[in-house]
Protein backbone atom coordinates (compact mmCIF):
# COMPACT_ATOMS: atom_id res chain seq x y z
CA UNK A 1 0.00 0.00 0.00
CA UNK A 2 3.05 2.39 1.00
CA UNK A 3 4.57 1.30 -2.28
CA UNK A 4 1.25 2.54 -4.36
CA UNK A 5 0.91 5.57 -2.72
CA UNK A 6 4.10 6.60 -3.32
CA UNK A 7 4.14 5.83 -6.75
CA UNK A 8 0.36 7.75 -7.22
CA UNK A 9 2.37 10.99 -5.46
CA UNK A 10 4.80 10.90 -7.95
CA UNK A 11 2.81 10.12 -10.80
CA UNK A 12 0.32 13.67 -10.19
CA UNK A 13 3.85 15.19 -9.48
CA UNK A 14 4.98 14.39 -12.92
CA UNK A 15 1.10 15.60 -14.18
CA UNK A 16 1.46 18.96 -12.62
CA UNK A 17 4.58 19.41 -13.80
CA UNK A 18 3.01 18.30 -17.07
CA UNK A 19 0.00 20.90 -17.91
CA UNK A 20 2.09 23.64 -16.05
CA UNK A 21 0.40 23.78 -12.31
CA UNK A 22 4.22 22.64 -10.99
CA UNK A 23 7.49 23.78 -12.17
CA UNK A 24 9.57 20.73 -11.19
CA UNK A 25 13.15 21.35 -10.13
CA UNK A 26 15.34 18.73 -8.62
CA UNK A 27 15.78 20.39 -5.56
CA UNK A 28 12.20 18.98 -5.54
CA UNK A 29 12.75 16.17 -7.18
CA UNK A 30 15.34 14.83 -5.05
CA UNK A 31 13.73 15.03 -1.50
CA UNK A 32 10.42 13.60 -3.08
CA UNK A 33 11.69 10.79 -4.72
CA UNK A 34 14.07 9.74 -2.03
CA UNK A 35 11.29 9.92 0.34
CA UNK A 36 9.48 7.63 -2.10
CA UNK A 37 12.03 5.25 -1.97
CA UNK A 38 12.73 5.14 1.65
CA UNK A 39 9.38 4.85 2.38
CA UNK A 40 8.88 2.14 0.19
CA UNK A 41 11.74 0.04 1.41
CA UNK A 42 11.01 1.18 5.17
CA UNK A 43 7.14 -0.85 4.42
CA UNK A 44 9.22 -3.70 2.45
CA UNK A 45 11.79 -3.91 5.64
CA UNK A 46 9.26 -3.81 8.54
CA UNK A 47 6.65 -6.07 6.82
CA UNK A 48 9.24 -9.23 6.11
CA UNK A 49 9.99 -8.56 9.65
CA UNK A 50 6.13 -9.30 10.68
CA UNK B 1 70.22 -63.13 19.17
CA UNK B 2 67.97 -64.74 17.32
CA UNK B 3 66.26 -63.46 14.12
CA UNK B 4 63.15 -62.41 15.91
CA UNK B 5 65.32 -60.81 18.29
CA UNK B 6 67.00 -58.77 15.62
CA UNK B 7 63.05 -58.10 14.48
CA UNK B 8 61.57 -56.83 17.82
CA UNK B 9 64.49 -54.55 18.37
CA UNK B 10 63.88 -52.30 15.02
CA UNK B 11 61.96 -49.06 15.67
CA UNK B 12 58.29 -49.16 14.12
CA UNK B 13 58.42 -48.29 10.17
CA UNK B 14 56.86 -44.93 10.08
CA UNK B 15 54.29 -44.25 7.53
CA UNK B 16 56.36 -42.66 4.32
CA UNK B 17 54.52 -38.45 4.02
CA UNK B 18 52.86 -38.21 0.68
CA UNK B 19 55.15 -36.45 -1.65
CA UNK B 20 54.06 -33.63 -4.54
CA UNK B 21 55.82 -35.12 -7.27
CA UNK B 22 54.91 -34.22 -11.21
CA UNK B 23 53.81 -37.13 -13.13
CA UNK B 24 55.45 -38.89 -15.80
CA UNK B 25 52.02 -40.43 -16.89
CA UNK B 26 49.35 -38.34 -18.23
CA UNK B 27 51.32 -35.56 -18.72
CA UNK B 28 50.77 -32.65 -20.96
CA UNK B 29 53.98 -30.08 -20.51
CA UNK B 30 55.68 -31.13 -17.58
CA UNK B 31 53.39 -33.02 -15.56
CA UNK B 32 52.70 -30.45 -12.48
CA UNK B 33 49.12 -30.77 -13.22
CA UNK B 34 49.20 -33.88 -13.26
CA UNK B 35 50.78 -34.42 -10.33
CA UNK B 36 49.02 -31.91 -8.59
CA UNK B 37 45.52 -33.97 -9.43
CA UNK B 38 47.08 -36.92 -8.06
CA UNK B 39 47.82 -35.73 -5.50
CA UNK B 40 44.96 -34.30 -4.53
CA UNK B 41 42.86 -36.99 -6.10
CA UNK B 42 40.85 -35.22 -8.13
CA UNK B 43 40.44 -34.28 -12.18
CA UNK B 44 43.88 -32.55 -13.07
CA UNK B 45 41.61 -30.85 -16.26
CA UNK B 46 40.72 -28.58 -13.16
CA UNK B 47 44.42 -27.45 -12.45
CA UNK B 48 44.55 -27.02 -16.42
CA UNK B 49 41.78 -24.51 -16.79
CA UNK B 50 43.01 -22.87 -13.43
CA UNK B 51 46.34 -22.24 -15.12
CA UNK B 52 45.28 -21.22 -18.15
CA UNK B 53 43.16 -18.24 -16.88
CA UNK B 54 45.75 -17.10 -14.82
CA UNK B 55 48.45 -17.14 -17.78
CA UNK B 56 46.01 -14.84 -19.42
CA UNK B 57 45.45 -12.52 -15.83
CA UNK B 58 48.84 -10.97 -16.05
CA UNK B 59 50.57 -14.44 -16.34
CA UNK B 60 50.64 -15.34 -12.95
CA UNK B 61 49.60 -18.96 -14.29
CA UNK B 62 52.84 -19.02 -16.41
CA UNK B 63 54.98 -18.12 -13.50
CA UNK B 64 53.22 -20.13 -10.96
CA UNK B 65 53.46 -23.49 -13.27
CA UNK B 66 57.27 -22.50 -13.93
CA UNK B 67 57.73 -22.44 -10.17
CA UNK B 68 56.36 -25.86 -9.94
CA UNK B 69 58.55 -26.99 -12.89
CA UNK B 70 61.54 -26.13 -10.71
CA UNK B 71 60.22 -27.14 -7.32
CA UNK B 72 58.68 -30.22 -7.61
CA UNK B 73 60.45 -33.41 -8.98
CA UNK B 74 59.21 -35.53 -11.43
CA UNK B 75 58.70 -38.97 -10.43
CA UNK B 76 61.01 -40.55 -12.06
CA UNK B 77 64.04 -38.55 -11.69
CA UNK B 78 66.81 -38.73 -9.29
CA UNK B 79 65.32 -35.69 -6.98
CA UNK B 80 62.10 -37.52 -6.32
CA UNK B 81 64.22 -39.92 -4.21
CA UNK B 82 66.39 -37.41 -2.74
CA UNK B 83 64.41 -34.46 -2.27
CA UNK B 84 66.81 -31.52 -1.20
CA UNK B 85 69.07 -32.02 -4.71
CA UNK B 86 69.55 -28.79 -6.65
CA UNK B 87 66.66 -27.00 -3.92
CA UNK B 88 68.57 -23.73 -3.77
CA UNK B 89 68.93 -23.65 -7.10
CA UNK B 90 65.37 -23.91 -7.91
CA UNK B 91 64.63 -21.42 -5.31
CA UNK B 92 67.28 -18.98 -6.89
CA UNK B 93 65.08 -19.61 -9.81
CA UNK B 94 61.73 -18.44 -8.42
CA UNK B 95 63.13 -15.35 -6.65
CA UNK B 96 64.71 -14.57 -10.59
CA UNK B 97 61.32 -15.19 -11.98
CA UNK B 98 59.46 -13.29 -9.23
CA UNK B 99 61.55 -10.12 -9.66
CA UNK B 100 61.53 -10.30 -13.50
CA UNK B 101 57.31 -10.70 -13.91
CA UNK B 102 56.15 -8.65 -10.75
CA UNK B 103 55.09 -6.07 -12.52
CA UNK B 104 53.02 -8.56 -14.71
CA UNK B 105 51.17 -10.38 -11.36
CA UNK B 106 50.44 -6.70 -10.08
CA UNK B 107 48.65 -6.07 -13.31
CA UNK B 108 47.03 -9.37 -13.71
CA UNK B 109 45.86 -8.35 -10.00
CA UNK B 110 44.31 -5.22 -10.29
CA UNK B 111 42.76 -6.92 -13.85
CA UNK B 112 41.12 -9.66 -11.90
CA UNK B 113 39.80 -7.50 -9.35
CA UNK B 114 38.64 -4.51 -11.82
CA UNK B 115 36.80 -7.98 -13.26
CA UNK B 116 35.79 -9.17 -9.44
CA UNK B 117 34.75 -6.94 -7.61
CA UNK B 118 31.97 -5.08 -10.01
CA UNK B 119 30.67 -8.67 -11.01
CA UNK B 120 30.64 -9.65 -7.01
CA UNK B 121 29.07 -6.06 -6.35
CA UNK B 122 26.31 -7.17 -9.50
CA UNK B 123 25.74 -11.10 -8.13
CA UNK B 124 24.90 -8.92 -5.08
CA UNK B 125 22.50 -5.80 -6.42
CA UNK B 126 21.16 -8.77 -8.45
CA UNK B 127 20.14 -10.71 -5.23
CA UNK B 128 18.77 -7.76 -3.48
CA UNK B 129 16.80 -6.78 -6.35
CA UNK B 130 14.95 -10.06 -6.71
CA UNK B 131 14.30 -10.53 -2.36
CA UNK B 132 12.83 -7.18 -2.74
CA UNK B 133 10.44 -7.80 -5.88
CA UNK B 134 10.06 -11.45 -4.84
CA UNK B 135 10.07 -12.15 -0.92
CA UNK B 136 12.76 -14.67 -1.51
CA UNK B 137 15.94 -14.16 0.86
CA UNK B 138 19.28 -15.64 -0.43
CA UNK B 139 19.50 -19.01 -0.37
CA UNK B 140 22.74 -21.10 0.80
CA UNK B 141 22.92 -23.37 -2.84
CA UNK B 142 25.09 -21.37 -4.97
CA UNK B 143 22.83 -22.19 -7.89
CA UNK B 144 20.43 -20.92 -5.88
CA UNK B 145 22.00 -17.76 -5.06
CA UNK B 146 23.21 -17.61 -9.33
CA UNK B 147 19.45 -18.06 -10.32
CA UNK B 148 17.96 -15.45 -8.34
CA UNK B 149 21.43 -13.36 -8.85
CA UNK B 150 20.48 -13.33 -12.92
CA UNK B 151 17.18 -12.55 -12.00
CA UNK B 152 17.37 -9.55 -10.40
CA UNK B 153 20.06 -8.49 -12.64
CA UNK B 154 17.38 -9.25 -15.54
CA UNK B 155 14.66 -6.84 -12.95
CA UNK B 156 17.40 -4.29 -13.79
CA UNK B 157 18.09 -4.07 -17.20
CA UNK B 158 14.33 -4.20 -17.93
CA UNK B 159 14.02 -1.39 -15.31
CA UNK B 160 16.86 0.41 -16.98
CA UNK B 161 15.15 0.17 -20.40
CA UNK B 162 11.99 1.78 -19.22
CA UNK B 163 13.82 4.31 -17.54
CA UNK B 164 15.21 5.29 -20.79
CA UNK B 165 12.08 5.06 -22.71
CA UNK B 166 10.25 7.03 -19.71
CA UNK B 167 13.31 9.67 -20.18
CA UNK B 168 13.17 9.81 -24.32
CA UNK B 169 8.86 9.88 -24.39
CA UNK B 170 9.08 12.76 -21.44
CA UNK B 171 12.07 14.48 -23.21
CA UNK B 172 10.03 14.16 -26.83
CA UNK B 173 7.05 15.90 -25.14
CA UNK B 174 5.15 12.89 -23.61
CA UNK B 175 5.46 14.31 -20.47
CA UNK B 176 1.62 13.72 -19.66
CA UNK B 177 1.32 10.36 -21.40
CA UNK B 178 4.11 9.08 -18.74
CA UNK B 179 2.75 10.61 -15.83
CA UNK B 180 -0.87 8.94 -16.39
CA UNK B 181 1.00 5.44 -16.70
CA UNK B 182 2.30 6.09 -13.45
CA UNK B 183 -0.70 6.99 -12.04
CA UNK B 184 -2.30 3.93 -13.69
CA UNK B 185 0.24 1.80 -12.02
CA UNK B 186 0.40 3.33 -8.89
CA UNK B 187 -3.26 2.64 -8.45
CA UNK B 188 -3.14 -0.54 -9.76
CA UNK B 189 -0.03 -1.31 -6.99
CA UNK B 190 -2.75 0.07 -4.30
CA UNK B 191 -5.76 -1.72 -4.89
CA UNK B 192 -3.52 -5.04 -5.33
CA UNK B 193 -2.82 -4.06 -1.90
CA UNK B 194 -6.20 -5.17 -0.79
CA UNK B 195 -6.82 -7.40 -3.38
CA UNK B 196 -3.47 -9.15 -4.82
CA UNK B 197 -0.40 -7.94 -4.13
CA UNK B 198 1.70 -6.57 -7.72
CA UNK B 199 4.91 -6.11 -6.19
CA UNK B 200 6.33 -6.72 -9.16
CA UNK B 201 5.75 -3.23 -10.52
CA UNK B 202 6.93 -1.48 -7.84
CA UNK B 203 10.28 -0.64 -9.42
CA UNK B 204 9.64 -0.20 -13.05
CA UNK B 205 7.17 2.48 -11.79
CA UNK B 206 9.64 4.04 -9.60
CA UNK B 207 12.34 3.90 -12.36
CA UNK B 208 9.74 5.29 -15.34
CA UNK B 209 8.59 8.25 -12.65
CA UNK B 210 12.19 9.23 -11.76
CA UNK B 211 13.40 9.38 -15.09
CA UNK B 212 11.15 11.10 -16.56
CA UNK B 213 10.70 13.31 -13.02
CA UNK B 214 14.39 13.70 -13.89
CA UNK B 215 13.92 14.80 -17.58
CA UNK B 216 11.74 17.38 -16.51
CA UNK B 217 13.04 19.29 -13.49
CA UNK B 218 16.43 19.59 -16.09
CA UNK B 219 13.64 20.64 -18.65
CA UNK B 220 15.16 19.02 -21.53
CA UNK B 221 13.33 19.05 -24.63
CA UNK B 222 14.37 17.03 -27.85
CA UNK B 223 12.61 19.30 -30.01
CA UNK B 224 14.62 21.09 -32.76
CA UNK B 225 16.98 17.86 -33.53
CA UNK B 226 20.25 16.30 -32.92
CA UNK B 227 23.59 17.91 -34.31
CA UNK B 228 25.72 21.70 -34.42
CA UNK B 229 23.53 24.84 -35.32
CA UNK B 230 25.47 27.95 -36.31
CA UNK B 231 23.49 31.08 -36.68
CA UNK B 232 24.64 34.29 -37.78
CA UNK B 233 21.95 36.65 -38.48
CA UNK B 234 22.43 40.03 -40.47
CA UNK B 235 19.84 41.97 -39.32
CA UNK B 236 16.89 41.87 -36.57
CA UNK B 237 14.47 40.70 -39.29
CA UNK B 238 16.62 37.22 -40.32
CA UNK B 239 16.62 36.53 -36.40
CA UNK B 240 14.05 33.73 -35.18
CA UNK B 241 12.18 33.96 -31.91
CA UNK B 242 13.39 31.04 -30.70
CA UNK B 243 16.52 29.32 -31.21
CA UNK B 244 15.99 25.72 -30.69
CA UNK B 245 17.89 22.43 -30.64
CA UNK B 246 17.08 18.83 -29.05
CA UNK B 247 20.98 17.82 -28.52
CA UNK B 248 24.16 19.09 -30.04
CA UNK B 249 26.21 22.43 -30.53
CA UNK B 250 23.85 25.37 -30.67
CA UNK B 251 25.80 28.87 -31.98
CA UNK B 252 23.94 32.05 -32.57
CA UNK B 253 26.43 35.06 -33.46
CA UNK B 254 25.61 38.36 -32.98
CA UNK B 255 28.50 40.12 -33.70
CA UNK B 256 27.38 41.22 -37.72
CA UNK B 257 23.99 41.84 -37.02
CA UNK B 258 22.84 45.19 -37.34
CA UNK B 259 20.75 45.90 -34.10
CA UNK B 260 18.45 48.40 -33.66
CA UNK B 261 18.49 50.96 -30.09
CA UNK B 262 16.18 49.27 -27.74
CA UNK B 263 14.99 45.91 -26.31
CA UNK B 264 15.77 42.81 -28.84
CA UNK B 265 14.61 39.60 -27.55
CA UNK B 266 16.17 36.50 -28.10
CA UNK B 267 15.63 33.05 -26.73
CA UNK B 268 17.74 30.20 -27.06
CA UNK B 269 16.04 26.57 -25.71
CA UNK B 270 18.94 23.98 -25.94
CA UNK B 271 18.07 19.94 -24.30
CA UNK B 272 21.72 18.63 -23.97
CA UNK B 273 24.69 19.95 -25.25
CA UNK B 274 26.55 23.50 -25.54
CA UNK B 275 24.85 26.80 -26.34
CA UNK B 276 26.89 30.25 -26.88
CA UNK B 277 25.85 33.16 -28.05
CA UNK B 278 28.11 35.48 -28.91
CA UNK B 279 27.23 39.73 -28.87
CA UNK B 280 28.72 42.81 -29.73
CA UNK B 281 30.61 44.73 -27.79
CA UNK B 282 28.59 48.06 -27.72
CA UNK B 283 25.30 45.83 -26.55
CA UNK B 284 23.78 45.62 -23.27
CA UNK B 285 22.95 41.90 -22.28
CA UNK B 286 20.18 41.41 -19.79
CA UNK B 287 19.48 37.43 -19.27
CA UNK B 288 16.86 35.29 -17.66
CA UNK B 289 18.40 31.73 -18.23
CA UNK B 290 17.95 28.18 -16.91
CA UNK B 291 20.29 25.40 -16.51
CA UNK B 292 18.84 21.77 -15.16
CA UNK B 293 22.29 20.09 -15.20
CA UNK B 294 25.95 22.22 -15.92
CA UNK B 295 27.19 25.38 -16.00
CA UNK B 296 26.37 28.76 -17.25
CA UNK B 297 28.54 31.31 -18.04
CA UNK B 298 27.97 35.02 -18.56
CA UNK B 299 30.32 37.24 -19.37
CA UNK B 300 32.15 37.73 -16.05
CA UNK B 301 29.60 35.60 -14.27
CA UNK B 302 30.25 31.52 -13.70
CA UNK B 303 27.49 29.39 -12.36
CA UNK B 304 27.07 25.59 -12.19
CA UNK B 305 25.38 22.66 -10.59
CA UNK B 306 21.68 21.69 -10.96
CA UNK B 307 19.07 23.65 -11.20
CA UNK B 308 21.57 26.64 -12.19
CA UNK B 309 19.60 29.98 -12.67
CA UNK B 310 21.05 32.89 -14.10
CA UNK B 311 18.81 36.36 -13.63
CA UNK B 312 20.59 39.65 -14.42
CA UNK B 313 18.27 42.30 -16.35
CA UNK B 314 20.62 45.15 -16.76
CA UNK B 315 19.12 48.64 -17.70
CA UNK B 316 20.51 49.89 -20.80
CA UNK B 317 20.81 54.00 -21.65
CA UNK B 318 18.51 54.97 -24.73
CA UNK B 319 20.62 54.84 -27.61
CA UNK B 320 21.70 51.52 -26.52
CA UNK B 321 20.46 48.03 -27.86
CA UNK B 322 19.29 46.16 -24.63
CA UNK B 323 19.39 42.27 -25.71
CA UNK B 324 16.71 40.61 -23.65
CA UNK B 325 18.02 36.85 -23.78
CA UNK B 326 15.55 34.00 -22.13
CA UNK B 327 17.82 31.09 -22.19
CA UNK B 328 16.90 27.05 -21.44
CA UNK B 329 19.40 24.33 -20.92
CA UNK B 330 18.85 21.13 -19.91
CA UNK B 331 21.86 19.35 -19.09
CA UNK B 332 25.01 21.27 -20.66
CA UNK B 333 26.44 24.55 -20.81
CA UNK B 334 25.44 27.93 -21.74
CA UNK B 335 27.94 30.65 -22.65
CA UNK B 336 26.68 34.54 -23.36
CA UNK B 337 29.86 37.01 -23.95
CA UNK B 338 31.40 38.60 -26.36
CA UNK B 339 34.02 36.38 -27.85
CA UNK B 340 36.98 34.34 -26.93
CA UNK B 341 39.19 31.85 -27.91
CA UNK B 342 36.60 29.22 -27.61
CA UNK B 343 33.39 31.20 -29.17
CA UNK B 344 35.65 32.75 -32.36
CA UNK B 345 35.96 28.95 -33.77
CA UNK B 346 35.11 30.61 -37.04
CA UNK B 347 34.65 27.53 -39.25
CA UNK B 348 37.24 25.53 -37.30
CA UNK B 349 39.61 28.48 -37.74
CA UNK B 350 41.46 29.46 -34.07
CA UNK B 351 41.54 32.83 -33.33
CA UNK B 352 45.19 32.46 -32.04
CA UNK B 353 45.75 36.40 -31.35
CA UNK B 354 43.16 36.24 -28.51
CA UNK B 355 44.42 34.81 -25.35
CA UNK B 356 44.40 31.08 -24.69
CA UNK B 357 41.38 31.68 -21.91
CA UNK B 358 37.37 31.27 -22.02
CA UNK B 359 37.13 35.10 -21.43
CA UNK B 360 33.76 36.16 -22.22
CA UNK B 361 34.26 39.95 -21.93
CA UNK B 362 32.53 42.22 -19.41
CA UNK B 363 28.84 43.70 -19.71
CA UNK B 364 29.69 47.00 -19.94
CA UNK B 365 27.28 48.49 -22.47
CA UNK B 366 24.69 48.47 -19.38
CA UNK B 367 24.07 51.00 -17.18
CA UNK B 368 26.54 50.82 -14.22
Amino acid sequence: MVAGIAVLALGVLLLLDAVGTLDLRFKLLGPVGCAAMGAILLASGLTRRQ
Amino acid sequence: MTTDDTTQQLPPESPQPRRLLRARSGRVIGGVCAGLGRYFNVDPIIFRIGAIVLAFVGGAGLLAYLAALLLIPSDDSPAAAEPSRNRWLAIVGVVVLLCVTWPFLLGGGLVLAAILVPLALLVATGVLVWWFVSGEGPGADAGDIAKRAALGIGIICLCGLIAIGGAWAAAAGGETVVAIIVIAAGVAILVGAFVRPVRFLVLPAIALALSAGAVSAAGIDLDGGVGERDYRPASVSDMRDTYELGMGELIVDLRQTELPAGDVPVRIDLGIGEARLVVPEDVCVATDARVGIGEARTFERHSDGVDVDVDELRDAPPDTTRLLVEADVGIGSLRIGHGSTNLDLDHGQIDFGRPLQDDLGRNLACDA
